[in-house]
């Protein structure tokens, strides 16, 4: 699929040509995802630690407080499930990228993830990659995000689903059935993590791993934006429109790394 | 590492904590012709050591008929079965001196022990405890010395693969077990352990320590301490925890065995399902105030005098599986949430790291995965944050630096 088209001439003989990175779809699930996960660690410390009072002297079903940050913790997890499962998809049946093709670790892909690597830790000074598609170092990046956010599904499916003791939902046994068959091993796995000196695993070690998981995943966001502003600024060339517009510009010519492409 | 790596294969072998309430008529008939069966074969049998006569035995203690049959039905419920099974049960709870029972202390505080026997105005439950045939308990027996060991091996003998082994404390591992030994032979409480649980039925675990370790096995753990779960393999065993554990399970295991011949359903940490299948948190009396999000800030504030939810001073109710919202202690009288303090979560494995403190997991100091300084989860996180934001920072000004030197190249 051809993903450019040239866009204008630049003054000084090279080209501005516009990529397509990123599909209508792509762009709204990143958005969700960005407010889903605003929602989630805000209602998420409540849970942890309730930080702020109920001051309301009213009926109990007005300040309904916890339960109300729990409900919205709740919502946004299956918001995330819903686009984790579409982005799995996508990963390998869109026809717009086969996102796995770039991290399989054959010998282009990890020469180009060093490539894109030492060009950050070089402060841009070694730029011999091709910055205008998607990069192996791009992708494996946000391949640990995924499996970060996996990981906080399936471990906190788990602390949902040990609530329903009974076995039983408002939706039929199989739900708390699936959760148990799915998100079972997170316990041991869990407590392997952590660390215990006492037998058997236990609930308390999801919680503490699903907790650290979310400090962990907001490192993974500060560097994901520091990075995109840092590509717009010393690329120059828009990296940051591509989650809003959709694409971004490929310099070719004296300043690019592709030569000028003779029509 | 060897605990990691075998914490790692029981990952897909994790059993589930569902409770089935309700198995169906057909599977409660045939175990109703079963148990039966078995009571009339047990009523058959004379108890060799111990002949009280129950009936006359709770006269005296001042329970009448009427009592013990609403007591007998009480059971019957906590072990999830059928009304229908309320006369055998009671029936199996009279034939209890048939059940000879060897009581081992290691590593512990004897407060399980404590619990059967000192409570003030004794229930049913532990009036029962009191006349099982209790071949062996080295806190309540008038022998000592070369006696005692007598004792046990006479009991070892005479009752051998019948006897229930309930164990109480944990098991030191260290210095190849010397951190505990018993008797005049210095054995060690592993030897012990591994001896006398050879010619039993089954074992019970009766108490945090002998289940998962407890209190002698919080870290830093000096001893080794393990529980019974961990050395004891290939015999039937049932654990019971919480510190104490409760007499009305202790009551329940025994009268289940007694009438089924068979260990209770049990959950992935061997705990019967019909006493560690509910969360407390899901039947507490100030569960409405959790979810008003209305806490107790501090000891004795205003939410403490109105009965707050304990959460923000760590109440554990939400993470621990445990009856004891439903059946509460001595006679049903108190629990320690009712009175006003939060659950310290002693049911479950680590609960003295993970569970007994004041406040909420996330601000307690806990063991980094890396070992060495205790940090709480969010100390832990934001360090890793303002790691991650100093390196960004020296990126930054770096790549500006840099990128004005490479314009002046120009």
């Amino acid at each position: 699929m051809n993903n450019t088209d040239v866009e204008y001439d630049d003054k000084l003989g090279s080209k501005r040509v516009r990529v397509r990175r990123m599909t209508f779809t792509m762009r709204l699930i990143h958005w969700v995802n960005v407010v889903s996960m605003i929602v989630a660690i805000a209602t998420g410390l409540y849970i942890a630690e309730p930080y702020y009072q109920t001051l309301i002297a009213d009926d109990a079903v007005d300040k309904y407080v916890m339960a109300w940050n729990r409900w919205g913790h709740f919502i946004v997890a299956i918001i995330f499930d819903v686009t984790a499962i579409i982005v799995s998809y996508l990963f390998f049946f869109s026809r717009f990228e086969k996102h796995y093709l770039k991290i399989i670790p054959n010998k282009k892909n990890i020469i180009e993830f060093w490539e894109v690597f030492l060009n950050l830790i070089l402060l841009n000074r070694r730029k011999k990659f091709d910055s205008s598609h998607n990069d192996s170092f791009n992708a494996i990046y946000f391949i640990v995000f995924h499996i970060m956010l996996a990981w906080m599904l399936f471990t906190g499916l788990q602390l949902y689903v040990h609530a329903l003791a009974s076995g039983d939902s408002s939706i039929g046994a199989w739900w708390p059935w699936m959760l148990h068959l799915v998100t079972d091993w997170t316990i041991p796995f869990s407590s392997w993590l952590v660390g215990t000196t006492a037998t058997g695993g236990n609930i308390m070690d999801v919680r503490i791993v699903h907790h650290m998981s979310m400090w962990i995943i907001i490192v993974w966001v500060l560097f994901h934006i520091y990075y995109q502003i840092w590509r717009t600024i010393f690329w120059q060339e828009g990296d940051i429109a591509i989650v809003v517009g959709g694409s971004k510009f490929m310099k070719v010519g004296s300043d690019g790394n592709k030569k000028v492409e003779d029509k | 590492m060897a605990d990691r790596i075998e914490g790692v294969k029981k990952l897909f072998t994790s059993k589930s904590a569902r409770v089935e309430t309700n198995m169906g008529d057909a599977h409660y008939e045939k175990l109703f012709q079963s148990c039966q069966a078995r009571i009339e074969e047990l009523k058959t049998q004379t108890p060799r050591e111990n002949r009280l006569d129950i009936d006359s035995f709770l006269d005296d203690q001042g329970v009448n008929r009427r009592d013990f049959m609403k007591w007998a039905s009480a059971v019957t419920g906590m072990l999830m079965l059928p009304s229908s099974f309320t006369p055998l049960v009671a029936d199996a709870a009279l034939l209890m001196n048939r059940a000879p029972v060897i009581w081992l202390e290691l590593s512990d505080c004897a407060g399980n022990t404590e619990a059967i026997l000192r409570s003030d105005g004794p229930k049913i439950d532990e009036i029962l405890l009191d006349i099982i045939s209790l071949e062996f308990n080295e806190t309540i027996m008038a022998a000592s010395g070369h006696q005692a060991e007598k004792q046990l091996e006479d009991a070892i003998h005479t009752f051998k693969g019948k006897y229930l082994l309930f164990v109480e404390g944990a098991i030191p591992m260290g210095l190849d077990g010397q951190y505990g030994t018993i008797g005049a032979h210095a054995e060690t409480f592993y030897d012990h352990l591994m001896r006398i649980s050879k010619d039993a039925a089954a074992v019970v675990a009766v108490g945090s320590c002998a289940t998962f370790g407890g209190v002698p096995a919080a870290s830093p753990n000096p001893t080794q301490a393990v529980g019974v779960m961990d050395v004891l393999k290939g015999k039937p065993l049932i654990n019971i925890p919480a510190c104490p554990a409760n007499p009305a399970n202790m009551v329940g295991v025994i009268i289940h065995y007694i009438l089924t011949g068979q260990v209770p359903e049990l959950d992935s940490l061997l705990r019967p399902k019909f006493a560690f299948g509910y969360r407390i948190h899901d039947n507490c009396e100030r569960r409405a105030h959790f979810d008003a999000g209305e806490f107790v800030e501090e000891w004795g504030d205003h939410g403490a005098k109105h009965n707050h939810c304990l959460y923000k001073v760590g109440c554990k109710g939400p993470m621990t599986f445990n009856n004891c919202s439903i059946i509460r202690y001595n006679e049903g009288v108190n629990w320690p949430i009712g009175v006003g303090r939060g659950c310290i979560g002693c049911s479950e494995p680590d609960f003295w790291d993970k569970y007994a403190h004041e406040r909420p997991i996330s601000s307690v100091n806990i063991k980094a995965p890396t070992g060495g300084v205790e940090k709480t989860v969010d100390e832990f996180g934001l360090g890793l944050l303002t790691a991650a934001s100093i390196g960004i920072g020296i990126h930054a000004v770096a790549s500006v630096i840099a990128g004005k030197t490479e314009n002046k190249e120009y």
